[in-house]
């Protein structure tokens, strides 16, 4: 892997954020509208003593937390088409660029839009709706980390579909994490659910983050095991999607498709 | 040999896009792959890039294996079609900065300036790509493919969507790279009159099969089978083609 090429990667999507007006509303307006929206909604639980203070927490926390893994994975598919929509890849990939340095390119500009989102949505939180994520924030990084690397390993996935069907599958890129999200418990506690839905709800790095970092807003402090779990289940996807993703990748050239693909 | 092909073929299910094919390149020659549609040649192109995978045979550039080296081989390469594109809202700085990044070009500003200059695009660098025409695109990919100063050049129809003002000083420009750096180029075009000044060498190809290896004159009189003083690619061309229409 060389630096100068992932460096490339990143200026690539960097230039794209500065010159496509789309890159500028998924990295800031849909996570500060996800914000005000909650906010007024924990507003209203408040008044009349409706809900108390740790539930508030608990909705904007849970906001603030899954705006930035689904702006994750859904970018990381993103960038991908940003590729395809152009006819870029035929150029791309007749460079000495290797995938790997691609997603890792892709990778980083990611994390700075996902912080700069989740950065706006937190201090909109903290200056309109008085929750302060960081007091919270050193017991939140190991469950923002999990979340990243499922984020990642679904990004891969749903990268690996779109080269299979091409852009007829496009829309994954903005869905797929939606399909998880009822057994995710991200505003709801996983008691919540139905009780066959609890081990698929399990089987979830997201729920493990989720409930940890409910643990955090009530006072419980933070759960290795929760994290721990996350971390493995994430390794087992991670494995899982870069498996797939280079199967995919390899047949695509063996049939063509990377020429091709539209 | 730069460039050796040995025995490729590419099928995709009962089709066989590209069958059997061999040719070699020397160093500083510029080689002309030629046929109508659907001959194989991008095929061809696209497994000498890597990116297509040959169903048989092998590709060794700078001695080296393709399937092997990639990442050593592709470095010093490069490739252009006019049926390629850039990211469209960025400008044809940022494009070829990416590019040039992408070859750990040196001083890559000053490296830009002069392929800017050199395909006369100097004034279009801060246009986004979606603003440029068809012409002002093939310049822009032209500049890609010299940015790296490339061994070996593939360029696919390089002079398609050209004005025959804008393709003569194209070509005097490739003519100088492969005179003053030895570039070595392989080159289609369904202009004939061009590939018989621009090649020295031809290899023509017709339903993924090489029908004739040679220089133009050889290929002329191998493929109409009559004694010529001077190379007609044209005429020949038309052969290859009605031939196939009469067989329909």
């Amino acid at each position: 892997m060389k630096t100068h090429r992932v460096a490339a990667v990143m200026v690539r999507h960097a230039y794209e954020i500065r010159r496509n007006a789309d890159r500028i509303t998924d990295m800031l307006y849909w996570p500060v509208l996800d914000i005000i929206v909650w906010g007024f909604f924990t507003i209203y639980l408040a008044h009349g003593g409706r809900a108390g203070g740790a539930l508030t927490d608990f909705l904007l926390g849970a906001a603030i937390l899954w705006g930035m893994f689904y702006a994750f994975q859904r970018d990381m598919a993103v960038g991908f088409l940003d590729e395809l929509w152009s006819r870029n890849l035929i150029n791309l990939f007749s460079t000495p660029l290797s995938v790997s340095e691609y997603v890792c390119g892709l990778v980083v500009v990611n994390l700075f839009k996902v912080a700069m989102g989740a950065g706006s949505a937190a201090l909109i939180a903290w200056a309109c709706y008085a929750f302060n994520i960081l007091p919270h924030l050193p017991q939140f990084v190991p469950y923002m980390l999990n979340l990243m690397l499922f984020g990642l390993a679904l990004g891969v996935f749903t990268t690996g579909l779109i080269f299979r069907y091409t852009t007829k599958v496009q829309g994954l890129a903005w869905s797929f994490a939606g399909l998880l999200q009822p057994v995710s418990c991200v505003f709801y506690p996983l008691s919540a659910l139905p009780r066959p839905l609890r081990v698929l709800a399990w089987m979830l790095p997201t729920t493990h983050a989720f409930e940890g970092m409910r643990q955090v807003l009530a006072g419980g402090g933070f759960s290795p095991a929760r994290f721990w779990w996350g971390l493995g289940l994430n390794a087992v996807y991670f494995a899982l999607a870069v498996a797939f993703f280079g199967r995919i990748f390899e047949s695509a050239r063996s049939r063509g498709l990377l020429v091709k693909l539209e | 040999m730069l460039l050796e092909v040995r025995n490729l073929s590419k099928r995709y299910g009962d089709v066989l896009a590209v069958d059997d094919v061999s040719f070699s390149i020397q160093a500083g020659e510029i080689l002309g792959l030629l046929g109508p549609n659907g001959a194989g040649k991008t095929t061809t192109i696209h497994m000498l890039l890597g990116l297509i995978t040959p169903s048989a045979g092998e590709v060794r550039v700078f001695g080296l294996r393709l399937a092997d080296n990639r990442e050593e081989i592709l470095a010093q390469m490069n490739f252009t079609s006019p049926y390629v594109a850039f990211p469209f809202r960025l400008t044809v700085m940022e494009n070829l900065g990416v590019f040039a990044r992408l070859y750990k070009v040196a001083e890559p500003g000053r490296r830009i300036a002069e392929m800017l200059r050199l395909f006369g695009v100097e004034h279009l660098k801060h246009k986004p790509i979606a603003q440029l025409s068809s012409g002002e695109n093939t310049r822009v990919g032209l500049c890609k493919a010299l940015i790296n100063k490339p061994r070996l050049l593939l360029l696919d129809e390089p002079t398609a969507y050209l004005d025959p003002e804008i393709a003569w000083q194209v070509k005097q420009v490739l003519l100088a790279a492969q005179r003053e750096f030895g570039t070595t180029i392989l080159y289609t075009s369904h202009n004939m009159p061009e590939v018989e000044r621009m090649c020295s060498r031809i290899v023509f190809m017709h339903h993924g099969r090489v029908i004739a290896a040679g220089s133009p004159i050889e290929i002329t009189r191998a493929i109409l089978k009559e004694e010529r003083s001077e190379p007609a690619l044209e005429e020949v061309f038309l052969r290859v083609a009605r031939s196939e229409e009469a067989a329909l």
